[in-house]
């Protein structure tokens, strides 16, 4: 499946270059609006900012302060109505709130694309929400997977473990709980997840839900943390608690401080996504669209860099840490 | 404040400059908000591109759409400050609100009720389920003298838990379709351009390309907050409901002197605090078709900020519902326009910032003023 639409998406990209010669496009204008302002998607803008380089487009960035629909959607209707944007590129902060504002947005002539959260179960085919162009992302349940899979091997397969995650009802972070839950439940019969907290994006609460946590389950074996601050919290936890190395940390999301604590030994696992690419996507499918490619897949799915202290320093690994050039 | 009855009979050496400096400061936040939209104006076209205008019809709907939470919040909260107090729950009552009224709405809809019956039961489950909080407020506050400060600091949390613990995880979710068209429709459409035109109370069907030009006047929520701005102006002008709210932050002791019934009168204020607060959160509902329990979260300090920005006396005893209309609008105006423009949003809060304290500076200042001149 995935080697089937990584050739989808070969395909498209040399749709998008023959497309790109054959005709003289007018030139586009993009809007690129993300969830909140975090490394994670300071990476995503790089990836976007260099797309729009390489293909001459021009992109109007907001980034909203805090995550949430009451602070992202201002920004969008004021984007809106500029009137000169034909595509925009966001996150949605939720994946049910967003789709009126969203559609509004469509409804006038805006073309949407989605970039790591979603609208509506993310099939833009066949679900319940059809009008976004595609949604590129990671597979959140198969990174929940991978992090349970590795968080596994790291307390040699029993224990109890916990979950640290930010909001429900987004989309990337529900999956990723839910693939962590599936694996450890079907194929890790002496793991029990003992817990699921919600963070609500503030990383003093995540490090207070883990603390609290640790004090009701002394023997706790691995923490998995959802995304940025979940698990920068969680491990700070575990530091703060004097069981770094003891509890097992699986960190999704490669911020720098991630790496950090996978250098100290507090981290066991770091979950790359890969927000440039996603970014650099986005806006390559926005430009495909506009030269008449009808063909673009509706998901996308772009992948994982599994980081540990053995490939932490092997350059193909490390580029994809969340690194923002100065 | 108060103060200007000490100074009436410093005698009256008005100078016409003066008057004109005092009657300027009187209207700063208009004149701020004038200044505001004249340089986005001039500013988002030049920075922008030609194509892009501060002066759409769109942008001004945006503009109101974007203020109905902050003013609906901050229309409560100008009672409640006028009389001495403050209400720190208002943004988490909003979220309760969005909360319980999606549910009471989804319950109604799924029992076989008419979708506009539906609607209507999320409304009232609103205000009744905030006025119940208000009333809490308002008692404890009025009746066991626990400071406004503390008790609605208390009440926040509370709420803000009973609001999660109630949502199934934040959201609710699974309401009817037809909930988006209450929260996102209008009075009228206009269509700009070739085939376009005005059209009244049904969206148009047109063809696709007409649909992208058109722009939606006056959404029902709103409408609804115009409504009830409309309805606080008058009860605050000119009721006796506005008289003794005054009153009580004129001088508490004096008022009870003057036969105001002090203590009920807080109560109504923190009810109606709260329930203008389960408005918000009823039309959010709507609007993002979903209930939400962290909805409100960002928005205590705006609407606290717009009411101070419009003039409000933080000590009590004056202030205005245009005034804070005035607040609400500099701040959506700044957002947008910032937008616009491409700036990032974050400058926003440095405005709004330095804008709250130009706002209490200017009124003090008038304070001083108007003690040396005397106004008597």
């Amino acid at each position: 499946m995935g080697i089937a639409k990584k050739l989808g998406a070969i395909g498209v990209l040399s749709a998008m270059l023959m497309a790109g010669s054959a005709v003289a496009q007018e030139k586009i204008t993009i809007g690129f609006l993300p969830g909140v302002v975090d490394p994670f998607y300071q990476v995503m803008e790089m990836g976007v900012m260099a797309a729009a380089k390489d293909l001459g487009i021009t992109i109007v960035t907001q980034i909203p302060p805090t995550w949430g629909v009451q602070v992202q959607t201002p920004i969008l209707d004021a984007m809106v109505a500029r009137g000169d944007l034909d595509y925009i590129i966001l996150a949605p902060t939720d994946k049910d709130q967003m789709v009126a504002p969203l559609l509004q947005a469509n409804e006038s002539g805006i073309k949407i694309i989605t970039v790591d959260t979603f609208l509506g179960d993310g099939d833009y085919a066949n679900g319940p929400v059809t009008f976004p162009i595609s949604a590129i992302g990671s597979d959140n349940t198969e990174g929940g997977r991978i992090s349970a899979r590795g968080l596994a091997k790291a307390i040699n397969g029993e224990g109890n473990v916990y979950i640290n995650s930010t909001n429900p009802n987004v989309s990337s972070v529900e999956a990723r709980a839910v693939g962590f839950t599936e694996v450890m439940d079907n194929e890790f019969p002496d793991i029990n997840v003992i817990g699921l907290d919600f963070n609500l994006n503030d990383m003093n609460t995540a490090v207070q839900q883990t603390s609290a946590t640790l004090e009701r389950v002394p023997d706790l074996a691995g923490v998995f943390g959802t995304n940025v601050f979940s698990a920068q919290g969680a491990g700070t936890a575990v530091v703060n608690a004097g069981l770094g190395g003891v509890v097992q940390v699986v960190a999704y999301d490669a911020t720098k401080f991630a790496i950090e604590q996978l250098r100290e030994g507090v981290v066991s696992l770091v979950l790359a996504q890969k927000p440039y690419d996603m970014g650099y996507m986005a806006v390559q499918f926005a430009f495909a669209d506009s030269a008449g490619v009808t063909s673009l897949p509706t998901k996308v799915e772009t992948g994982f860099a599994i980081i540990d202290i053995n490939n932490v320093d092997d350059p193909e690994i490390a580029r994809f840490i969340y690194q923002v050039a100065e | 404040m108060g103060s200007s009855g000490k100074s009436a009979s410093k005698g009256s050496s008005k100078t016409a400059s003066q008057v004109l400096i005092l009657s300027l400061m009187q209207v700063w936040a208009w004149v701020f908000l004038a200044c505001l939209v004249l340089i986005f104006i001039v500013a988002v076209p030049i920075i922008s591109g030609s194509s892009v205008s501060f002066l759409s019809v769109r942008n001004s709907q945006n503009i109101l759409v974007a203020i109905t939470p902050v003013l609906l919040l901050g229309l409560g909260q100008t009672f409640v400050i006028i009389s001495g107090g403050i209400d720190l729950s208002v943004g988490w009552v909003m979220s309760f609100a969005s909360v319980i009224s999606a549910l009471a709405l989804r319950a109604a809809y799924d029992s076989g009720l008419p979708l506009w019956i539906a609607v209507l039961a999320g409304l009232i489950t609103a205000i009744i389920g905030c006025g119940a909080i208000g009333l809490f407020n308002g008692v404890i506050i009025a009746k066991l003298k626990v400071p406004p400060f503390i008790v609605t600091l208390g009440t926040s949390f509370i709420v803000r838990g009973m609001a999660l613990l109630m949502s199934e995880n934040t959201t609710v979710i699974g309401l009817p379709s037809g909930v988006r068209d209450y929260g996102n429709e209008s009075l009228m459409y206009y269509i700009r351009g070739e085939g376009g035109g005005m059209y009244f109370f049904t969206k148009p069907e047109v063809t696709v390309d007409l649909l992208r030009k058109m722009d939606r006047i006056i959404t029902y929520p709103v409408l609804m907050t115009a409504l009830v701005v409309a309805i606080a102006i008058y009860v605050l002008r000119r009721t006796k409901f506005g008289r003794y709210t005054y009153a009580i932050g004129g001088n508490q002791v004096a008022a009870t002197r003057a036969g105001v019934p002090v203590e009920s009168h807080i109560i109504k204020l923190y009810v109606l605090a709260s329930v203008t607060a389960g408005i918000a959160g009823f039309l959010s509902m709507l609007r993002f078709t979903a209930g939400s329990a962290v909805i409100g979260d960002p928005l205590l300090l705006s609407s606290i900020a717009a009411v101070i920005i419009g003039g409000v006396s933080l000590f009590g005893g004056s202030g205005s519902i245009v005034g804070t209309v005035i607040g609400a609008l500099i701040i959506a105006v700044l957002t947008t326009g910032l937008v616009m423009l491409n700036v990032p949003s974050f400058w926003q809060f440095i405005v709004v910032g330095a804008v709250v304290i130009l706002a209490v500076l200017i009124d003090q200042t008038r304070d001083i003023i108007k003690a040396k001149i005397g106004t008597g």
